[in-house]
């Protein structure tokens, strides 16, 4: 636990002080709810509304990406990913300081999002936040935890900004499919269906463990 | 320290099919201070992340203080201090040997950063981020980064890269400071002039064996220079 806090008070005041991550991902994805609005004919349609949710985690994930491939960027200035390696205790450790700063990092910037997704789609969120926000921590959860595992991976290859997107979206396909159908329920129906939520947990459970168990054998140089 | 600092046997160490150690034999006493030569590629900096525990060998054995290298435990017993720094440039020089500290889970921390920042000469510097730093002085963080959970085993690799004159004196006055108290040093360099300041004894490293051991009077800079050159005669 020492460890985790330690990594996670070090990246949420290193982020902070730069805010490189946070701006990138922010300026990022509206740009692309922007790009959404007008590339949809007739703007903001019943139709477009109930096609809404899936273009929302779109934009969640290419926020998540640039993030995640800057997690782990920083770490190499100075080879400072050495100090992580270097502790005293199982790396898993490291691997949930770093998810759960990518996890909160990546929640501000949703935050954000969902408000200007709102503006522009004309969603409606009344009456639902807290259902929302669940299903969006359940899938960033999956997010998070693939992606900083093979952001750790990638950061020492040659194309870790191409590698990352490579290795990380075809095992979220089904958190990305779960997330996405949960939320359609939810804009649409007004309740989330059973089976996506327990999609979500299993997923995030295996991904979460299985970081855990194999980010030792990441860190080694 | 008593007994063996680092113990290695058969000690072999690919990449891919790539050999970089081929079978490394080694005992180095506690409170030894030993300098590893070598030309580039000889596998000097392998065997020291071997030791500090941030790679695996291939095959063979190798322990620190009788703890198998790579272990929790084992890691726990190494400081290490490359050309690298390993700072975190948005966090301050207090602030990163806070970090170092409670990664290794150092006991009333507070006190132990403000000693280590004032033995550094940086206590003026505390609150300043270590990215505004220059080299000298981030070298200096870096060594009291390394020192802050009191390690048996100090492993240097070439801590002198990149620092002008007046600043690779400062280094080496403060690696002599060291030499003082019960640590095993084990030192990286290509700067021969450096070795007689900092260590005991030398070992020449070549395609991955060890092919000299140095001691005594022949550390000094003619002496080693002219073994030095013997040892890697032909080398690449």
């Amino acid at each position: 636990m020492r460890v985790l806090a330690a990594v996670l008070w070090k990246d949420l005041v290193s982020e902070w002080r730069s805010r490189e991550r946070v701006v990138a991902m922010l300026v990022f994805s509206l740009l692309v709810v922007v790009v959404f609005h007008f590339a949809l004919p007739g703007g903001a349609t019943a139709r477009n509304a109930s096609q809404a949710p899936g273009l929302l985690w779109v934009a969640y994930v290419f926020a998540a990406l640039l993030g995640l491939n800057r997690a782990f960027s920083i770490e190499l200035e100075n080879d400072a990913i050495s100090v992580l390696a270097l502790a005293p205790v199982d790396r898993g450790w490291v691997f949930l300081g770093k998810f759960l700063a990518n996890f909160l990092i990546l929640g501000a910037v949703q935050i954000v999002v969902a408000v200007v997704f709102a503006v522009f789609f004309q969603l409606d969120f009344s009456g639902i936040v807290p259902q929302f926000a669940g299903i969006v921590a359940l899938g960033s959860a999956g997010l998070c935890s693939v992606g900083t595992f093979f952001s750790a991976m990638a950061v020492r290859t040659r194309f870790r900004e191409v590698m990352l997107p490579l290795l990380m979206i075809p095992p979220l396909l089904p958190v990305l499919a779960a997330a996405v159908e949960a939320t359609v329920g939810l804009f649409t129906e007004g309740k989330v269906p059973p089976g996506s939520l327990q999609l979500l947990l299993v997923a995030d459970g295996i991904y979460c463990i299985a970081s855990f168990i194999l980010f030792d054998y990441v860190l080694d140089g | 320290m008593t007994g063996m600092a680092i113990h290695a046997k058969g000690l072999e160490k690919r990449f891919g099919r790539n050999p970089a150690l081929r079978g490394i034999d080694l005992s180095i006493p506690g409170g030894s201070r030993v300098a590893l030569l070598g030309p580039n590629g000889a596998g000097k900096s392998t065997l020291l992340r071997l030791v500090a525990g941030l790679s695996r060998p291939t095959s063979g054995h190798l322990s620190i203080a009788g703890l198998g290298a790579g272990k929790p435990a084992a890691r726990q017993k190494v400081g290490l201090i490359a050309h690298e720094t390993f700072l975190y440039p948005h966090l301050t020089a207090r602030e990163n040997l806070l970090f170092a500290g409670r990664l290794l889970g150092v006991p009333e921390l507070g006190a132990r950063v403000d000693k280590l920042l004032e033995e550094a000469d940086l206590r003026h510097v505390a609150n300043r981020t270590a990215g505004s730093f220059s080299r000298g002085m981030a070298q200096r963080l870096s060594i009291a980064r390394a020192l802050v959970h009191d390690p048996a085993v100090l492993l240097l690799d070439e801590p002198f890269s990149g620092l002008d004159g007046r600043a690779s004196a400062k280094l080496a006055e403060r690696l002599s400071e060291l030499r003082q108290d019960d640590r095993t040093l084990l030192i990286v360099t290509h700067d021969l002039s450096r070795v007689a300041q900092v260590a005991d004894s030398a070992l020449i490293l070549l395609n991955g064996r060890i092919a000299r051991e140095i001691r005594g009077a022949a550390l000094t800079s003619e002496s080693l220079e002219t073994l030095y050159a013997e040892s890697t005669e032909g080398s690449p």
